[in-house]
């Protein structure tokens, strides 16, 4: 049923069943829907199925290889960095690609990568910590 | 429905009340407050132990954020000598967990935390007793640890609890007194533990209501009216209907909605309905409020009287009157709301991501004319919602549709809608006459607030009643106007409540010169707020002055549900922006279960008042929502975010209350109290922001 003009977000949540990547505004604005497209954050609600194709698609779901966690993703259960946890697949993906890009971030870097990502609990002080874990522990 | 040892199934089964806490069914508040809801008193299953050793504990709340699942592993990992990750816990089903009200009012911990552990404390009892018997020890002589009994001097001798449960069923009441573990015998409860539902979340495995999807289930796009009591005149739906994809556009009363076998087929045809709508006119906008409040409050409730207000106000050496606004806000939680529902024959199944699943069954049953026993409500997790996920008009729309279909139908809210057509906090207008001498005592205190209400006078008293010791106080509350549907918040009417009078506070302190940290100590007695304000007052390494200093330090004091806040904030200006940079936080909410439970609540409590305080404002004009979209709401990032420290004070001597809440009540004023403090202008509107740029 997909087609090249589907948003990206709703082929994989309903086509896939890869409900982990979330629906927030659909404006590109909040963040939850965050997958990764050739190891760089994009907003999967905004983007068309045809515009990101070639590109290697991952999502919250093919972060873990197996059982073991993605670093990121230890790190946000070590700290509790979450409430209802409806952002957090989203927070997670946008620190994966961070982290590609810049592997020992500053706090204001951790702030200005996340600045996008809206958490309404406000587990920011956890998430922070969390990036700041993830990164640490990559050394 | 009575359970027996006949009926049940194998392993150990705990039973006991439901309906913890609740006001009398006969009292008005209660009828008020929750509405005509059927009410389950039990005795329900609390806590099972199977054959094969697992834990379960059953409860009847949510987990929208506050982290209950946490809370209630813990409370009978402590029981029990388990580790928290272990115990599995089913929430939020009217068919599996004992009858609930619903999960507001930071109820929580205080009634079912509670009865979890008693549950668990009774299930340790009985299979000790079993132990006893298997292991031929004294019961004195048992402990219960990593899921088996053992021998305190042999600790080989042991038996696993799956094997002492296995092949028989045992039910066990919870008697009045059951026998929890002390403060002082505590090795979990009260330490620092791990999330214990987090795997699930940084997986993307944990399924909200957003996210169910049913065999067979159609995708809805409700047609929303452009403006509130608009009324629909005219439809045509001759295009939508023969777009691809699309099952039905069907109408049912005022509910019309497009059934498609796609999200975007059925958002696409949604685009093609044409629709006339007469709107009314003449609605308040929302730069008319504060004066339509003031001029027609009604229904007023005194709740708090002391004295002569009035002769104590005549005679005072120093008076002072101001009034506050605080606008409506949305919750905006990051899940917008959705719901599926299923008919096999007259029975319903409804997925809703709502607050009160057993309240929502009933409103499903009365609606449909069916039993409630016909009627299964599973909330599943559920993206945020700050109280305002209570009221959940898509369950019912799903059913509706779904019952029109003849196939399960999902009805999620866009952001859009979730912004315009569920709830906001109410907004309020209170003015505060006080006198005072100039020693720093308070001889009189008037405060009088309207809050927008349209059904539930009772939103805007909680918070109402003024701790500072007076000559004479009469506090009132009126309702008033709303044009906007007002509903329940994170700290529902508190928070507003506090921030006119905390500012007031600070206003007297500054009129006589006193340090308004020293001004709050000389008049409050009750011990448990001095505790936290002196608590917060030290992290922060407040020094004493008279405001405004220039220095930018902001203190405010709040109670709610039981429990006391303090907070002291420090801000600078960057540009034109108020920029929080410091916020030293203190709680007691008595007895702690999880002190990492506490701290995260009291920061993201601190999160989310910094946008009601800073910019958060729904802007309405004539019945249209303005700024219904994120593009247009401007909400807390992580830019934004504060140094923020939480000093837990207090603790066992008192039961636990709630700690969800508390956090928000004394962010708005202690911020505005610091704008005073930084720029010398005192701004009694929130959002601050706006009356700075």
């Amino acid at each position: 049923m997909a087609n090249a003009a589907m948003a990206r977000s709703r082929y994989l949540r309903f086509d896939l069943g890869l409900t982990g990547t979330k629906y927030g505004c659909g404006e590109g604005l909040c963040g939850a829907c965050t997958v990764l497209v050739d190891g760089q954050p994009l907003r999967a609600c905004l983007a068309t199925v045809a515009s990101v194709g070639g590109g290697q698609v991952t999502t919250i779901e093919g972060l873990a290889d197996g059982d073991v966690l993605h670093p990121v993703q230890q790190a946000f259960l070590e700290e509790s960095a979450m409430q209802c946890g409806y952002c957090i697949p989203g927070f997670i993906m946008s620190a994966v690609g961070l982290l590609e890009r810049t592997p020992n971030p500053s706090t204001g870097q951790i702030r200005d990568a996340l600045a996008e990502n809206m958490c309404r609990c406000g587990t920011y002080p956890r998430i922070e910590r969390a990036v700041l874990r993830a990164a640490g522990g990559r050394e | 429905m009575t359970i027996t040892e006949a009926s049940a199934p194998e392993g150990l089964v705990i039973v006991g009340a439901s309906a913890l806490g609740l006001p009398l069914p006969s009292t008005g508040y209660a009828r008020q407050a929750y509405g005509n809801v059927s009410v389950d008193f039990g005795p329900a299953t609390w806590l099972t132990v199977g054959g094969d050793g697992a834990v379960t504990v059953f409860a009847g709340k949510v987990e929208y954020g506050q982290g209950i699942r946490w809370g209630l592993a813990i409370a009978a990992a402590e029981e029990l000598g388990l580790e928290p990750s272990v115990i599995s816990v089913v929430l939020g089903d009217t068919e599996r967990t004992p009858w609930d009200i619903g999960t507001f009012g930071s109820q929580s911990t205080r009634h079912t935390g509670v009865q979890v552990r008693k549950a668990a404390a009774t299930a340790r009892q009985a299979l000790i007793e079993l132990a006893a018997g298997r292991l031929d020890l004294p019961p004195d002589q048992l402990i219960c640890r990593d899921g088996r009994m053992a021998s305190m001097a042999d600790p080989g001798r042991s038996v696993s609890l799956g094997e002492l449960v296995a092949g028989q069923s045992v039910v066990r009441e919870i008697p009045e007194e059951a026998p929890v573990h002390a403060p002082a015998e505590f090795t979990v409860m009260g330490g620092y533990v791990r999330r214990t539902d987090g795997l699930q979340r940084v997986t993307g495995r944990a399924v909200y209501a957003q996210d169910v999807v049913r065999p067979g289930m159609l995708f809805a796009r409700v047609l929303r009216p452009p403006a509130y009591g608009a009324h629909l005149e005219r439809l045509d739906d001759g295009v939508a209907t023969r777009m691809p994809g699309v099952a039905s556009v069907v109408r049912d009363g005022d509910l019309v909605a497009v059934l498609a076998e796609s999200d975007q087929q059925a958002d696409a045809a949604h685009d093609l309905l044409i629709a006339d709508w007469s709107e009314r006119a003449g609605q308040i906008s929302q730069w008319d409020l504060p004066a339509a409040l003031a001029a027609d409050p009604h229904d007023p409730v005194v709740t708090q009287e002391l004295g002569d207000v009035e002769a104590a106000l005549a005679k005072a050496a120093h008076r002072l009157e101001e009034s506050y606004y605080i606008p409506y806000i949305p919750a905006a939680p990051m899940e917008p709301r959705a719901a599926v529902a299923e008919w096999a024959d007259d029975r319903l199944t409804v997925w809703a991501g709502t607050q009160r699943p057993f309240g929502i069954r009933g409103e499903l049953a009365q609606f449909f004319g069916i039993d409630e026993d016909h009627v299964h409500v599973i909330a599943p997790e559920i993206g945020g919602g700050f109280g305002s996920k209570s009221i959940y008009r898509p369950a019912l729309e799903a059913a509706q549709l779904a019952k029109l279909a003849g196939r399960p139908v999902r009805v999620a809210y866009s952001r859009i809608e979730e912004m315009t057509w569920a709830t906001f906090r109410p907004a309020a207008l209170i003015t505060i006459r006080s006198g005072f001498d100039a020693d720093g005592r308070i001889t009189a205190w008037d405060s009088h607030a309207i809050h927008t209400t349209v059904d539930r006078p009772m939103i805007g008293q909680r918070g109402s009643e003024s701790p500072y010791a007076a000559d004479a106080i009469r506090s009132i509350v009126s309702a008033g106007p709303a044009p906007l549907r007002p509903g329940s918040y994170r700290s529902l009417g508190c928070a507003v409540n506090h921030f006119a009078r905390e500012s007031h506070i600070d206003e007297i302190a500054t009129a006589i010169g006193m340090d308004p940290v020293e001004f709050r100590l000389r008049n409050l007695p009750e011990p448990r707020y001095r505790r936290v304000l002196e608590a917060a007052a030290n992290e922060f390494g407040w020094k004493t002055v008279s405001t405004p200093s220039g220095g930018g330090a902001g203190v405010a004091v709040g109670l709610d549900v039981g429990s006391y806040a303090a907070e002291c904030v420090a801000i600078g200006i960057e540009g034109r922006e108020i920029r929080v940079e410091r916020v030293s936080a203190s709680i007691d909410c008595g007895l702690v279960f999880n002190p990492e439970g506490v701290r995260s609540q009291m920061e993201g409590a601190i999160m989310m008042g910094l946008g009601g305080a800073l910019f958060e404002a729904a802007e309405f004009e004539d019945g249209h929502l303005l700024n219904g979209s994120f593009a247009r709401y401007r909400v807390p990032r992580i830019t934004q975010m504060p140094e923020v420290s939480v000093t837990i004070c207090g603790g066992e001597e008192n039961p636990p209350t709630g700690a969800g809440e508390p956090g928000i009540v004394p962010i708005a004023p202690a911020i505005a109290n610091a704008v005073f403090d930084l720029q010398s202008k005192r701004i009694r509107e929130l959002p601050l922001q706006r009356q700075l740029s």
